[in-house]
């Protein structure tokens, strides 16, 4: 018997996750080491790329700078992929996610927003010959999503952000097959082989497509916005104090315009609010 | 029978061994003296390589008492290549090793075996080639000769270990006739150096020549034992008479 | 394989052959029609320019490019071995990179890029799989003993261990370990993560290997060393283990080989490695493509040179085994 109930004991201790910090335990330790490691994506230029001399670029990576240099700490960039970093129960391997990351509910439960710092408009993208004028009328046809995304989920009219300031939206496009993707690069790729060769469309971050059409992609944006999504900082549940301090640098950020500045740099808009 | 056991090296009581249901060894009772040289032979399957092969436990028996030099031969023993090490073994395929020279066949065991260092190794290893009279050929490989040498080398090789008895288990079966003498010649020499040897064969020259005791097996048991004058000339069971005729008939 | 002594007539010198395969060679280039690119402006001065030839200008084309292939392949018939191995390789890969000429890749980024990728990518790829590929030979060796053990224990450990990491996809494993070690308490990062998934998994694959390796070692062998005092360990070091190694290094190269591309698996939990700067270079200015196939050409390049290292290692104790 005492053989087996050490061997509960054990199996109990092993199922409970092990990674809850306790308060300011994190931000304690970013002080201490003076530098705050920050997950981020390269695969997403605008927001975050490696640019020519191979180091990190970006509007997610400049405002994350930006919030450590407020912090007073260095930053590291580390590069896991997506669908880790929204997992949740990061362990400490690294603190932050400035990674134009929508606040979900789903998310919500295993991650904590403690600051939205921009705002941008998901739209449709079609073929240059595509016929289509307005989102329904890619009602019934194959139409693209990176996955895991919010542009994945209001594919599949299961999006709910819950975030403050964000616009209400209702689903126009009823796919009739969802394509998904590493990134949508990978989607622009599709979409450049011909109307409804691979998708008859795609959804992204607005943005993602004025950059694909500056670079030559014969693709153009369909109708207006389908939803607004608030971008938020990301940290793991948990450390509310390092949350409040970060809220506190975004908020200084949007303040003294640094944030508009960033916005317009790499984007030529004012993203930092709805509409 | 058998001479008034003064100092048996090897002593088996009731020895039984099985495979699966097949009786392979039927209360086996042998003595075997300090310098003894031991012929076995009978029809095959009668028993006799697996006898062998017992001693130096490469065969487990299930039944019986069997003692080398002192030590008793049992499933648990503890030190079973303590036993190996003094027990030398010639097959019937020789068993070199062949990625290594022959003068590295030679000192593997004695160097990683008994910890001899090379040079001690090396030396007594060209000893025991000239012995077997193949020295030339210590940096070659197993493959490069031919099965006569090969037998020889195997017989240097155990030799190296400095044994105190030597199992044969039929040593010219695989050989081309032509070399089958070289072989024998070099058994013979170390017969005559007054070695105590227990050997599977046929060669009923060599039999005659040095051996002590010849002991005939069939289905498991030992038929009939004796000295090889007697043996060769007044076989008393029907069986030995039988197997004599076929194998002196050619 | 051996070779017969006899030897036959070439297929390519029998005149049917010769015109089945030029008929097919027509056929597949007049449905792919060429009377539009390069081949179709040599023969202008026959049928006129490529937009004016229609069905001649592609009956044309379609007719010289059947001639060059097969008068090519009745060429290379006449070269010894050697060389006839020497021309399908340089014409295979000149088609080879004429495909990936049609893609109008910018030398000039690739140019820019290529350092980084080697010094960076490579450098973290090669150091991955070295590592992984060590680990795993001696996950091998102690699974492959285990595997042939008596011992119900080992056995057991042993076969659980590569039925689990032979079933289960590699990716799926990088993840299990990255994600699910923190939950027992180990936090660890990505590349000793990644290095722990490609060792566990290739380690399971190359216990089969030694396995076979070991088993094919006849009796002869064994009861040799045991004969002569061999405990188990030197054994298996000094006398089994030597004669597997020529049997198992062809099939363990393969391995490392295979290794080598797996290794862009690790890539998802963010190890910045080959694959994930050819997926990441490109991104800002869509210049994927030029990335991907650079780093297809690096990886290739690689692979031949661990096979030449393969057939070394091969060559080398085939002499010392069975001279």
């Amino acid at each position: 018997m005492k053989h087996l109930s050490k061997l509960l004991v054990a199996s109990a201790f092993l199922a409970a996750p092990l990674s809850t910090a306790f308060a300011g335990e994190t931000l304690d330790r970013i002080m201490d080491a003076g530098s705050i490691k920050v997950s981020t994506d390269p695969n997403w230029p605008p927001q975050s790329f490696l640019n020519d001399d191979n180091d990190f670029d970006g509007f997610d990576v400049d405002v994350a700078r930006e919030i450590a240099k407020r912090m007073g700490v260095e930053v590291e960039f580390v590069t896991p992929s997506w669908d880790i970093i929204t997992a949740g129960n990061w362990n400490g391997r690294w603190d932050m996610s400035v990674g134009s990351m929508t606040p979900t509910k789903e998310r919500a439960k295993v991650l904590s927003f403690p600051a939205v710092y921009y705002y941008t408009p998901a739209s449709f993208a079609v073929h240059n010959d595509s016929t289509a004028t307005k989102l329904s009328d890619l009602d019934g046809k194959v139409v693209g999503a990176s996955t895991a995304s919010t542009f994945d989920l209001y594919l599949r009219h299961d999006l709910t952000i819950d975030a403050e300031g964000a616009p209400a939206f209702e689903y126009q496009v009823k796919a009739g097959e969802i394509k998904n993707f590493e990134s949508s690069t990978v989607g622009f790729d599709d979409l450049r082989l011909g109307d409804g060769v691979r998708l008859s469309g795609m959804v992204t971050s607005l943005p993602s497509i004025m950059e694909a059409i500056a670079n030559d992609y014969p693709v153009k944006v369909l109708g207006e916005p389908a939803f607004y999504e608030p971008l938020s900082v990301a940290i793991d549940l948990g450390d509310d104090e390092l949350g409040a301090k970060i809220a506190d640098a975004v908020a200084a950020m949007r303040e003294d315009g640094t944030l508009k500045a960033m916005s317009e740099k790499w984007y030529g808009v004012d993203y930092t609010s709805a509409n | 029978m058998s001479n008034t056991a003064t100092n048996p090296i090897i002593e088996i009581k009731d020895l039984n061994k099985w495979y699966g249901d097949f009786h392979a060894l039927t209360d086996i009772n042998l003595s075997v003296n300090l310098g003894e040289r031991i012929v076995i032979c009978g029809p095959s399957g009668s028993g006799k390589s697996t006898l062998i092969r017992c001693i130096n436990r490469l065969e487990a028996h299930q039944k019986g008492l069997l003692q080398v030099d002192g030590i008793e031969v049992h499933d648990r023993m503890k030190n079973v290549e303590k036993l190996r090490a003094d027990v030398g073994m010639v097959f019937q395929h020789f068993n070199l090793f062949p990625h290594m020279t022959i003068l590295d066949n030679c000192t593997a065991a004695p160097r990683y075996v008994l910890g001899q260092d090379q040079q001690t190794a090396e030396a007594k290893a060209m000893e025991l080639l000239e012995r077997v009279k193949i020295p030339q050929q210590a940096n070659k490989f197993p493959s490069q000769l031919s099965g006569g040498q090969q037998q020889r080398v195997a017989i240097a090789r155990s030799l190296c270990m400095d044994p105190s008895i030597m199992l044969f288990d039929e040593p010219t079966s695989a050989l081309d006739p032509e070399m089958v003498s070289e072989v024998l010649d070099t058994m013979v020499d170390l017969a005559q150096s007054g070695m105590t040897m227990l050997g599977v064969t046929h060669e009923m020259g060599f039999a005659r020549k040095v051996a002590d005791r010849v002991i005939f097996m069939d289905e498991g048991k030992i038929v009939e034992e004796n000295d090889p004058e007697t043996f060769f000339t007044k076989p008393k069971h029907p069986r030995t008479i039988d197997f004599l005729s076929q194998i002196l008939q050619h | 394989m051996y070779q017969d002594t006899v030897v036959e007539d070439k297929l390519l010198h029998k005149p049917a052959f010769l015109a089945g395969l030029f008929a097919i060679a027509f056929i597949v280039a007049y449905y792919m029609d060429f009377s539009q690119g390069l081949i179709g402006h040599l023969l202008s001065p026959v049928h006129g320019t490529p937009e004016e030839s229609g069905v001649l200008g592609r009956f044309n084309s379609a007719f010289f490019v059947a001639l060059l292939f097969t008068l090519n392949l009745f060429a290379i018939s006449f070269l010894p071995f050697r060389q006839q191995v020497l021309v399908v390789w340089l014409e295979l890969l000149a088609l080879f990179l004429g495909f990936f000429f049609t893609f109008d890749l910018s030398m000039e980024f690739i140019q820019k890029k290529i350092w980084f990728m080697i010094s960076k990518g490579l450098a973290t790829t090669l150091y991955i799989s070295a590592i992984s590929i060590t680990i795993a030979t001696v996950l091998a060796l102690i699974g492959a003993v285990a595997k042939l053990s008596s011992n119900g224990f080992a056995y057991g450990i042993a076969s659980f261990y590569t039925s689990f990491f032979r079933g289960v996809p590699l990716l799926m494993q990088v993840y299990l370990i990255y994600l699910g070690m923190p939950q027992m308490g180990f936090v660890i990062d990505a590349v000793p993560a990644g290095i722990l998934a490609l060792s566990l998994c290739y380690g399971a694959y190359m216990t089969e290997i030694f396995r076979a390796g070991i088993q094919s070692i006849g009796q002869g062998q064994w009861e040799g060393a045991r004969a002569l005092g061999f405990g188990f360990g030197q054994m298996m070091r000094r006398i089994i283990l030597p004669q597997s190694i020529p049997l198992i290094i062809p099939p363990t190269g393969n391995q490392f080989i295979a290794m080598l591309k797996d290794s862009t698996l690790v890539s998802t939990i963010g190890v910045i490695e080959l694959m994930f700067l050819a997926r990441t270079l490109g991104n800002k200015t869509f210049n994927h493509m030029e990335m991907l196939i650079t780093a297809a050409l690096i990886y290739w390049l690689l692979s031949i040179v661990l096979e030449v290292i393969q057939s070394r290692i091969e060559r080398h104790y085939k002499q010392s085994t069975s001279r």
